[in-house]
């Protein structure tokens, strides 16, 4: 069994999701990460640690290996590693919701320190593709921004959502490497510089990324799911109750492939193998998790593996060496193989028994009200389902519905039990995504039972769905039940009903593109995505479909006309993005550039770039005047501790209760500020979604193309030119 | 000395119940025992181990499930003979699996318990006793409540026949013949019972206890009267005990007590010095143990922990180190040995593959035909329902003899499910707000593979009541669930008690109206837990409850058209009110009912309540600032400069942590239960003052007791 070649107790609480360990002087490992009040702890058990009295680092009274970095902002974001090639030794990169700061642990001072309006909720410091220099790359509120070590901003792109986790990893194997971004519209995107070359849909935020070798990466998932990626497919993943907090590859078992090393916030810590997610090793710590990372913490010339709980606990591991032939566990594994085959015997024999018993059962073919109880059904009983758009009614508003009945069921109205007709006891759908939690469930009551169940769904994003049916299948005395299972996929645009064309609320905005695809495939992906009655058949061009939406009832008009050209019409720009992004994903159109025109989206946006240089403003003046309250207050409580030194009480209370006036008004005014920032952060985010989206027009180069003149645009201000980008992809017109 | 024990998996046979597994006594030359077991399906199977290879002696054909097997014979001869109870049949086997005897008994009901001591046969069904001597009717005794075990004291050591009946009131009852001769008060529920030592100890008197809360005990019997000697908490929360034996796998020379619990833990208790146990060796396998018994098995000169666990696997704890000690060659040869096993069961697995879908293709032809049915056989789930004394909730514990796939928990009160730190299993919580088919609770719990035990945690409130459902659901084709219904009662966290303290003010309920003894007793049985179901014998009956989470309490006395209910809480009397005068009417039973309310009842119910309310209050007070405090200290350097207060908190801050985690949602607890006592001591002068709650849930966060106390008795 693997233990611990060494543990330490590290007298302070760690935030979860910020350990690193660098050698922040060229040569000696050291444990960073961030701790309460806005600290920084840097732990170096081999060097006397950064120089005190400098700007930031002030020893630990409790442990004097360990020091302590004043950030006075909480910290969101930690990474460690060489920043500039030339300095020879790791920087630090503590990232919080407004700054950037890279800091120079061994000479105690700050490479540099910036602003980053969208802020920084995850950091990864390396090599991204072409740009020849190490980046700090931060990913903020839809915004990705990289740094190089003098805090110029080399990169920048935006993305669809908040980002929480970024890696990087050579996805295509061309060398070298992409930026992986996993954000909270539960998307994993990745990046070839600013280029998005794939998008795959998780379930839940992505919350953290690990690249484990090759175009292989770990990832994790804010619903207890880690899993692993080879480029756009997923090799396994698994879910748990509890959280994964921090995810690391790492060759635990000696046998040359990274393992996934997960730490959950039960103080869990596995590894599992990259295949096919088995553990081969795990550990219990006796609080959560903060972080698992790498180092040769013993200076011995072996690497360990690192992990830190929350409460400070160090734990590191050497890797299993030849004698324990990858058996990491306290466990025999031929006791544990002879007890999983038996398992498997035990498993097929009751199966067997089953089917036994079930022939006995049909010698007998009369149905006995004691069957009923036991659950004894017709053989032929089958599971019909259908799925449909319910246009609702006063009491339910419009939703998808799916209807499972079976095959001899009862009707609704049944007052009697017979033993020809069956009812559905309960249906439990799992299906990831449309659900508070994974499954949904209707148990009616005894009175409404019957041999069908509608269940009402409404996805709240326009992504195919899964859904796993389980149907306990019975009668209304029985004890036991069938339990049939089938799964049925909802299309991505099932929120959509068919509607006939209404030219009074035909939509303003369109997008309008031309490809030279027959139109019978777009008739087919019509088919495909959509919840029609019957399917759709193209005749002749022009072709035009129209569509209400259930969550809005704003109208979608999808026309192909005789030159090849297709439109479509809504108000929503999300919409009309999915609609392209699928449409070109199922005809693989590889580079596609549209027309495009959202005036109310666009006016909206208008306001909103406004809104963003008042709050710079008022953000601006605020900043000056608390400067210049904190210069008053340093006069004024000279001037008390003056009154004081000269037994002047009377003047001494009236220069206090002052102060005290003073110090009310800096918070409230610090509380305008909060507020003020919040918004701007806000606007700033609605800014880099409508890049987004207006990327999300067009696929492939006209996409980047789009993404980068917007940006362009928006440095330089020019309002007019970034919606002219936004309507045709390009700058120049 | 560390004891360090290494587990061996011998076989797996069905479903066992509880004590259903023997080691035989070795014969002859031989030093290793046979085991014998008898499982659900009937089945006796007795084998012994051959080269770590398990051999069958003999096995007997399927029948009716068997309850409980236990070995007899001559007295003061080798206990070789094996019985078993199925049914209301007892039957005798050889150890050569020859039947020599198939006893009939005039029980109605099916044997639940059974002890053996020569030629007398002592059986118990659920509430009957009946003792046999050579098969003939001697003596017989109607229990008050379920009897879970029965034994015999030692007849050569105290020379007379003592039969001591475990039952679930809490009480071990002594008999003398057909009579009653004095009842013992224990902890908990007796679930099993033991003669300490193996032998009743020096006396033969002694004999151990343990209960389905956890805790073991001794307890000497003499003739007139019981002296307890030791008694075990059950500090750990640890699972019910099944199964109690007595073996010195330690051989220091005396034998340690082997305990087997329903959440799978297996402990050896020492007896170092004096005569109070330690606990010296846990183990944790994954079902429930049903059996227990040290012994030699698997191989000659090591002895051994046997335990038979609920779905039929005998697992040997042994003292033989297979794998650290012994020669190289050894080694290599338990290796082949090992290898020679995995290929063959791998061998039987797959040639059982193949004929599984044979028989699966079969099946699917037949749901072609439209006169055929499909059946499938129910599968066996162990199930437990019991109310938790320290945190006042249910926990309920699911276990299936193959894997579990999902389980459905659906009910029609408002409770809420806690999460269990041990289980593994994905929750998934379906809106239920606006639910048109009254559903209050829909919860899916999907298993990870291998899971056969699932434990949930339930918390209820006192006056919603209703049912509780679980759709078990576990991964064997053609797939099957099965529904198991709990009861949540109106007085859903009263538990039962010896005795209460008479001097309490107390208000009363009396009921008087043309109702029969049972009727009334249905009525209690459907407002209380822990009553038995059945009618008690005699004309009346008292039964005494205590609220498990404020300690007040409750006694019920009644008989044919009068009942009368006591409690110091007017909540409870309130809840009865209501609960009893709705069951009546359904019933079409005129009920005259009549309270005596105490209004000194309900300033005494404050003050029970009011310690708790403070220490409460003041733990979630200093929880609260805990963070704050802790980083002062970083910020700071140091804590010398906070007043003492604030540095002892920070000194306990873990254990306040811990036990603020322990009970969550205490305070909304007992602030609700406050409120309730406020609104049913005014119902029942008929005044309505709902619109005062606000006013008193104000009071309460400043927690003044007199300031309580008055506006209760100002808010008229």
């Amino acid at each position: 069994m693997l233990v611990p070649v060494f543990t330490l107790k590290l007298s302070h609480k760690l935030q979860p999701r910020t350990v690193a360990l660098g050698r922040f002087d060229g040569a000696h490992p050291c444990l960073a990460a961030a701790t309460q009040a806005g600290k920084v702890l840097v732990h170096s058990p081999h060097a006397p640690g950064p120089r005190t009295g400098g700007s930031r680092a002030a020893p630990s009274s409790q442990d004097a290996h360990v020091a302590l970095l004043s950030i006075n902002q909480a910290v969101t974001c930690l990474a460690a590693g060489p920043l500039r090639a030339a300095l020879q030794r790791d920087c630090l990169l503590v990232g919080t919701r407004t700054h950037l700061l890279a800091y120079d642990v061994h000479l105690n001072s700050d490479l540099f320190y910036r602003e980053v309006s969208d802020g920084a909720n995850a950091i990864v410091l390396g090599k991204l593709g072409d740009i020849p220099a190490p980046l700090a790359i931060i990913g903020g509120n839809c915004a990705l921004q990289g740094f190089d070590y003098e805090g110029n901003d080399l990169f920048w792109t935006v993305t669809g959502d908040n980002v929480r986790s970024l890696a990087l990893c050579d996805f295509d194997g061309d060398g070298k490497t992409e930026l992986l971004v996993g954000s909270e519209d539960f998307d994993i995107r990745v990046f070839k510089e600013d280029e998005m070359v794939a998008e795959m849909s998780e379930t839940e935020t992505v919350t953290a990324l690990s690249p484990m070798y090759g175009s292989r990466f770990g990832y994790a998932l804010s619903n207890g799911t880690v899993g692993v990626y080879d480029r756009t497919s997923r090799y396994w993943r698994i879910k748990s109750k509890n959280h994964a907090m921090s995810i690391h590859a790492f060759d635990l078992n000696s046998d040359g492939v990274c393992e996934l090393i997960t730490g959950w916030s039960n103080g869990k810590v596995d590894a599992r193998s990259d295949r096919t997610g088995e553990v081969i090793f795990k550990d219990n710590f006796a609080s959560s998790i903060a972080g698992v990372v790498e180092g040769d913490y013993r200076m011995d010339g072996s690497t360990q593996l690192i992990c830190c709980s929350v409460d400070g606990e160090v734990r590191g591991y050497l890797p299993g060496g030849e004698e324990m032939k990858g058996n990491l566990m306290d466990t025999c594994a031929e006791q544990d193989m002879i007890r999983e085959l038996s398992q498997k015997k035990q498993n097929l024999l009751l199966e067997l028994r089953n089917y036994e018993e079930n022939a006995k059962a049909e010698l007998s073919p009369q149905l006995k009200e004691a069957d009923g109880q036991r659950g004894v059904i017709p053989a032929n009983t089958q599971l019909q389902t259908s799925l449909s758009v319910n246009l609702g009614s006063d009491s339910q508003s419009a939703h998808v519905e799916l209807c499972i009945s079976t095959t001899n069921g009862e009707p609704q109205s049944a007052t009697t039990t017979t033993y020809l007709h069956t009812i559905i006891r309960a249906v439990l759908i799992f299906a990831e995504g449309i659900f508070e939690g994974e499954s949904h469930v209707v148990h009616p009551d005894l009175q409404n039972l019957s041999g069908c169940i509608r269940v009402p769904l409404t996805p709240p994003k326009d992504v195919p769905v899964d859904l796993h049916i389980k149907a306990f299948v019975g009668y209304r005395n029985s004890t036991q039940f069938y339990v049939f299972e089938l799964t049925r996929q909802l299309p991505r645009f099932s929120m959509y009903a068919l509607s006939s064309p209404d030219s009074a609320t035909e939509p303003l905005s369109f997008v309008s593109c031309a490809t030279n695809e027959r139109p019978q495939r777009i008739v087919m992906w019509l088919n495909q995505s959509f919840l029609l009655p019957e399917d759709a058949e193209f005749q002749s061009a022009p072709f035009q479909v129209c569509f209400t939406s259930l969550r809005n009832a704003g109208q979608l008009l999808i026309k192909i006309k005789p030159g090849g050209e297709i439109s479509i019409s809504t108000d929503d720009i999300d919409l009309a993005g999915d609609i392209i992004q699928s449409m070109a994903s199922f005809l693989a159109i590889e580079d596609l550039q549209v027309e495009a025109d959202f005036p109310a989206y666009f006016e909206e946006l208008r306001k909103v770039l406004v809104k963003v240089d008042e709050h710079h403003s008022v953000n601006q003046r605020l900043t000056a005047d608390m400067a210049d309250h904190s210069n008053l207050i340093r006069v004024m409580l000279v001037q008390a501790e003056d009154a004081r030194l000269l037994g002047d009480m009377k003047n001494m209370k009236a220069r206090y209760v002052e102060l005290y006036d003073l110090n009310r008004d800096l918070i409230n005014q610090y509380k305008i500020r909060c507020n003020n920032h919040t918004e701007l952060l806000n606007n700033l985010k609605a800014v880099n979604q409508a890049i987004q989206r207006a990327g999300r027009l067009r696929v492939g180069k006209p996409k980047a193309q789009v993404i980068a003149a917007c940006r362009d645009a928006i440095r330089s201000n020019n309002f007019n030119t970034l919606f002219r980008i936004m309507r045709s992809g390009v700058a120049s017109s | 000395m560390e004891v360090s024990l290494a587990r061996v998996d011998y076989l797996q046979v069905g479903v066992t119940a509880q004590k259903t597994m023997r080691l035989l006594p070795a014969s002859g030359r031989r030093a290793t025992q046979k085991v014998v077991v008898g499982d659900q399906d009937g089945v006796i199977t007795c084998f012994g181990i051959k080269k770590g290879e398990p051999v069958t002696v003999f096995k007997t054909l399927p029948g009716p499930k068997i309850a409980r097997l236990e070995l007899g014979g001559a007295l003061n001869t080798p206990q070789e003979k094996v019985f078993v109870a199925t049914g209301s049949e007892v039957r005798g086997f050889t150890k050569r699996g020859k039947q020599f005897l198939s006893f009939e008994t005039n029980l109605t009901e099916d044997i639940k318990a059974m002890h053996i001591s020569g030629a007398d046969l002592f059986l118990c069904a659920s509430y009957i006793y009946n003792h046999y001597c050579d098969c003939k009717d001697k003596h017989y005794y109607l229990s008050r409540d379920k009897i879970n075990d029965v034994l015999c004291l030692p007849v050569d050591k105290v020379n007379c026949i003592t039969p001591v009946l475990a039952c679930q009131d809490r009480v071990l009852r002594v008999l003398q013949g057909s009579d009653l001769l004095y009842e013992v008060e224990v902890p908990g529920p007796p679930t099993v019972l033991a003669l300490n030592n193996g032998d009743g100890g020096d006396s033969g008197e002694e004999i151990v206890y343990g209960t389905s809360d956890g805790k073991l005990g001794l307890i000497q019997i003499t003739g007139s009267a019981s002296v307890p000697k030791w008694e075990i908490e059950n500090e750990k929360k640890r699972g019910g005990i099944l199964c109690i034996d007595s073996f010195d796998i330690l051989r220091d020379g005396v034998k340690e007590l082997l305990v087997g619990r329903d959440d799978g833990v297996l402990e050896i208790y020492s007896f170092e010095s004096a005569d109070d146990p330690v606990l010296r060796y846990d183990y944790v396998l994954s079902e429930s143990i049903s059996s227990i018994q040290g012994g030699c098995v698997g191989k000659d000169g090591y002895d051994e922990v046997l335990a038979c666990t609920y779905s039929g696997w005998l697992t040997g704890l042994t003292t033989e180190l297979a794998y650290r000690e012994g020669g190289s060659g050894e080694e290599l040869k338990l290796s082949q040995e090992m290898q020679s096993k995995i290929s063959s069961l791998r061998n039987e697995v797959e040639h059982l593959q193949m004929k599984v879908l044979g028989e699966r293709e079969k099946y699917q032809q037949s749901s072609q035909s439209s006169s055929a049915v499909s059946s499938v056989p129910a599968f066996s789930v162990n199930d437990k329902f019991t109310l938790n004394k320290d945190d006042a909730s249910y926990s309920l514990i699911l276990e299936v003899q193959a894997a579990i796939d999902i389980i459905l928990v659906q009910s029609d009160v408002p409770v809420d499910l806690l999460d269990v730190d041990k289980n593994s299993a994905v929750v998934s919580f379906s809106n239920c707000d606006s639910d048109p088919n009254g559903n209050c609770l829909l919860a899916t719990y999907r298993c990870q593979a291998n899971t056969t035990r699932l434990e949930l945690k339930i918390r209820s409130i006192e006056g919603r009541y209703g049912t509780l459902q679980a759709y078990v659901t576990p991964r064997i084709q053609p797939k099957t669930c099965q529904v198991y219904q709990y009861q949540i009662k109106p007085l859903s966290l009263h538990q039962r008690t010896h005795s209460i303290d008479h001097d309490r003010p107390m208000n009363t309920l009396t009921l008087k109206g043309q109702f029969s003894f049972a009727e009334i007793h249905s009525w209690v049985v459907f407002c209380l837990p822990e009553v038995p179901e059945r009618t008690p014998p005699g004309e009346s009956v008292t039964f005494y409850f205590q609220n498990t989470f404020l300690g007040t309490q409750l006694e019920s006395t009644y008989r044919i058209g009068e009942g009368c209910f006591k409690s110091d809480n007017i909540s409870t009397i309130s809840i009865l009110k209501d609960v009893l005068s709705k069951e009546a009417t359904k019933r079409k039973i005129n009920l005259n009912i009549s309270f005596d309310i105490n209004e000194e009842s309900v300033r005494h119910t404050l003050k029970l309540i009011h310690p708790k309310l403070e220490y409460q209050q003041l733990l979630a007070k200093k929880v609260h600032l805990i963070d704050a405090l802790r980083e002062l200290q970083v910020q700071e350097g140091n804590v010398d400069f906070l007043v003492p207060e604030y540095r002892s908190i920070l000194e306990e801050a873990d254990q306040l942590l811990e036990e603020y985690k322990k009970q969550p949602a205490h305070l909304e607890r007992l602030y609700g239960m406050i409120t309730d006592l406020f609104i049913d001591k005014f119902k029942f002068r008929g005044t309505n003052v709902k619109s005062k709650v606000p006013l008193l849930l104000e009071l309460l966060d400043g927690c003044e007791q007199e300031r309580l106390v008055a506006f209760f008795e100002a808010a008229s």
